[in-house]
């Protein structure tokens, strides 16, 4: 199994099991350089137990590599260093810390004057960020925490973002901002791995989709084809 | 019966243990010690482990226990089993008295304000006159019964064990109970636990009585054991060994804490009388020793031995599943005299600068689904907070079929009929799916926490599970019903939410961001058993961004922006309002 030139993130035959209950059966899952892949699927099917484990929250057996370095053994602040980056669906933030306190924290692990022009860039991405920069993270609106999650996770200068439903609990034209900003993301050459149960908007920006259920992936491809497969119109996008 | 069987067996060796021919009596002497410690241990299960009151106090509650027979059979010749419930009395008027001022505390506060009682009693023991002082009082007489007295510790091992043994199975069975779920909510659910009626202060403020009595019951045996009483064993050092054990054996754990007791007991006795060989008498060496064996245990074990071992164990939990046949009496509905359910009228509510609700007005009908939508930050899930006595306003009125209820409490308002769930999901995560429902009919129950420790709570409880597992299955977790609520999906905890309300059998129903989190078919789900539940009468207030569902769903649509409504009308007219464009819709919509 050795990966594809240019493969970024490669996971193969992935089983993560919380306590005897198996969540996640034997995944694999590749993810290129500049590309933007997503996982849909239902409620419980292992979507965010999977992104934990490649992020190395949760025990993992099989393998987990990322820009060709065996991550299986690395703890998470060295994941992070080597590239790999978690928006959590919780977003964690440091509530008590200010704007700007947050972003500097996501780049703990970064040179100084690395750090500097990554702050410039999560600004220009996220100008809202800028006007706030000196209030307290935990009054910030679920949109604008949304947003500092993100771009918290930025300043590392990650290769990969993994981001945990993005979208969940936003009005819909924050929404519509931050599936712009994923976009962009890309441009400026990070791939994004998503997690997302607004299926249509995923499948839209996505290049290549996998479908999971009951800790499996049923089925996968580019999106386009995915999104036209009956059984995912049916149950995902609400048109048969 | 299969739960039974395990304490039966353990009851059955711990008989038999004094009759194994050449028993040396000081291994009774240490099992009786273990006993005495295992009652104090178990209050502090309940109140500590699964109430989250910590507590470094508990030792003195067995002074007043014992002290209180001390006092008694010694000045005034009360017999001893007159005394026990007078002992029981004491300790638990003690509780009531720090009660009321300690349970008001929190965080860091609660634990040093215990700590700060615990050490202020041991000195009054010491100081007052009547108890003896430092010296404290001797000459205690022995338990009885008829000629047989129980001077020897094998004979006094059985009236110690008998009461950890019954202590053991009534906490359980409190645990096991409408009561119990209240407690057991106290640590992690407590805004949810009172948005379903729990009264929390009172649930407490029970637990720390009961958790006194324990150990007054303790102090009492311990006083009749040692035939004495002084302050020493009643001070603060003390205090924080029972907590120890506790945590050692398991704090969550009712077994927890016997085997703490066991443990640690032991352990400290095989201390004393063995490192002093070893290392030729240097002092104090064994508490060294203890302390670090003790943290290499909890390196290994760190909830607690019990679950360490039980996970161990190829014993399954037997869980039964609710009986069906009996049904809890629906909601009387008593004619309205206008089909106006809730009347929002200029709510209003500032923190400190900020205006989360600015004189927000509107209404839902009887058979009404109301959305109310609006950008992140606008004041939705407040004015949810408004509606359901989570938050005072500051000004404005709210009123539920003509009656005021703003600032009336949670649990008057659950009462009323209003169910809620929650944006971040409120659940208690070490209950089952059915535990955390049925803490929805809370107030469709009576029985308290003395019915519940004699299982004379059986056929309310059968009505409260069998409510709940329809709920479950009305929403369609029935095949999560025995699972751990926290290891569900977060768009499945919300479902589970839903259900919790619905055993309110409400008249109108809160929902925040019900959707968030559903694939589309689920969604289609909710939507179908929401349209449902209007069908019976129920109205349905709901905060959602998914805009497809809402306009699909929804009678009534309220848009909230900065606070302030800024629009009201049909899905259509609200679509095209160019307002709620602006803020909330964006040009996608």
């Amino acid at each position: 199994m050795n990966a594809a030139p240019g493969t970024l993130l490669q996971v193969s035959d992935a089983h993560i099991a919380y306590g005897k209950v198996e969540a996640v059966r034997g995944v694999s899952l590749e993810v290129a350089e500049n590309e933007i892949v997503t996982i849909i699927g239902a409620n419980g099917a292992g979507k965010t137990t999977l992104l934990n484990a490649i992020m190395g929250v949760l025990p993992v057996s099989g393998r987990v590599s990322f820009a060709s370095q065996d991550m299986t053994r690395l703890e998470i602040e060295d994941r992070v260093a080597a590239g790999l980056s978690l928006v959590p669906e919780h977003r964690e933030l440091f509530g008590a810390m200010g704007v700007e306190d947050n972003l500097r924290l996501g780049a703990f692990r970064i040179a100084k004057t690395v750090a500097a022009t990554s702050l410039e860039r999560v600004y220009t991405l996220f100008p809202r960020l800028k006007e706030r920069r000196r209030q307290l993270a935990a009054t910030l609106s679920g949109g604008e925490q949304q947003m500092l999650a993100m771009g918290r996770a930025l300043m590392g200068a990650p290769k990969l973002l993994m981001l945990d439903e993005p979208s969940l609990g936003l009005a819909p034209i924050i929404v519509a901002d931050i599936f712009r900003t994923i976009g962009e993301l890309r441009q400026s050459g990070v791939s994004v791995l998503l997690v997302e149960q607004n299926a249509q908007a995923a499948l839209q920006i996505a290049d290549r989709a996998y479908v999971m259920e009951l800790g499996e992936f049923i089925l996968n491809g580019p999106a386009k084809e995915v999104a036209a497969d009956p059984r995912v119109a049916a149950s995902y996008l609400g048109f048969a | 019966m299969g739960p039974r069987l395990p304490i039966i067996g353990f009851a059955a060796a711990m008989a038999a243990i004094p009759f194994i021919p050449g028993m040396p009596p000081f291994w009774i002497v240490l099992l009786d010690n273990i006993g005495l410690a295992a009652l104090v241990a178990m209050g502090l299960v309940l109140l500590t482990g699964v109430g989250g009151l910590t507590s470094f106090g508990q030792a003195a509650f067995c002074g007043f226990g014992a002290y209180t027979t001390a006092v008694l059979t010694t000045a005034y010749g009360f017999s001893p089993w007159l005394t026990l419930p007078l002992a029981l009395l004491v300790s638990g008027l003690a509780a009531v008295a720090l009660g009321l001022v300690t349970v008001r505390l929190s965080g860091h506060y609660l634990p040093l304000g215990t700590l700060a009682w615990g050490l202020g009693l041991f000195y009054l023991f010491s100081k007052l006159e009547f108890l003896g002082r430092n010296d404290g009082i001797s000459g205690i007489p022995p338990l009885a019964i008829g000629s047989f007295r129980m001077i020897d510790p094998a004979a006094i091992y059985f009236a110690i064990w008998t009461a950890v043994l019954l202590c053991a199975v009534l906490t359980i069975n409190l645990l096991d109970s409408r009561t119990g779920r209240a407690i057991r909510a106290l640590r992690r659910g407590h805004v949810a636990a009172e948005a379903f009626g729990v009264r929390t202060p009172r649930a407490k403020l029970l637990v720390f009585i009961y958790a006194a009595v324990l150990a007054g019951l303790s102090g009492w045996l311990y006083a009749h054991f040692q035939r004495a009483a002084n302050p020493t064993p009643f001070g603060a050092q003390a205090g924080i060994e029972y907590l120890f054990i506790a945590v050692v054996g398991g704090a969550g754990y009712v077994w927890g804490s016997v085997l703490g007791a066991a443990i640690v007991v032991i352990l400290k006795e095989i201390l004393q009388s063995y490192l002093p060989y070893l290392f030729h008498g240097e002092g104090q060496l064994e508490t060294i020793v203890f302390g670090i064996l003790l943290v290499a245990l909890l390196q290994l074990a760190p909830t607690g031995v019990w679950p360490w071992l039980t996970a161990r164990m190829p014993l399954k939990p037997n869980r039964g599943r609710p009986d069906a046949s009996p049904a809890l009496p629906p909601r009387t509905r008593t004619p309205a005299a206008s089909d106006v359910l809730l009347q929002i009228d200029r709510a209003r509510k500032q923190f400190g600068g900020v205006i989360a609700v600015n004189d927000v007005s509107f209404d839902i009908q009887a058979r009404e689904i109301v959305a109310l939508i609006g950008p992140n930050g606008a004041g939705k899930s407040t004015t949810f907070n408004l509606i359901t006595g989570v938050l005072r306003t500051n000004g404005g009125t709210i009123s539920v079929l003509g009656m005021k209820i703003d600032n009336a409490a949670p649990q008057e308002v659950a009462k009323l009929g209003i169910a809620r769930t929650f944006q971040h999901v409120k659940l208690v995560p070490d209950m089952t799916v059915l535990e955390n429902v049925a803490i929805g009919a809370h107030l469709r129950g009576k029985a308290g926490a003395l019915a519940s420790m004699f299982r004379l709570d059986r056929a309310d409880e059968a009505k409260l599970l069998a409510e709940a597992a329809r709920q479950i299955a009305r929403v369609g977790l029935s095949g999560q019903i025995d699972a751990l609520a926290g290891g569900l999906s977060l768009g499945q905890q919300r479902i589970v939410e839903i259900a919790r309300a619905l055993c309110v059998d409400p008249l109108l129903l809160l929902l925040d961001e019900p959707a968030a989190g559903l694939r589309h078919l689920e969604k289609q789900q909710l939507a179908n058993l929401l349209r449902e539940l209007r069908g019976g009468g129920m109205s349905v207030l709901l905060v959602e961004h998914d805009m497809g569902f809402v306009m699909d769903l929804a009678d009534r649509i309220v848009v909230l922006d900065f606070g302030t409504k800024i629009a009201e009308g049909t899905p259509q007219a609200i679509k095209t309002n160019p307002d709620v464009i602006r803020a909330y819709l964006g040009a996608a919509a």
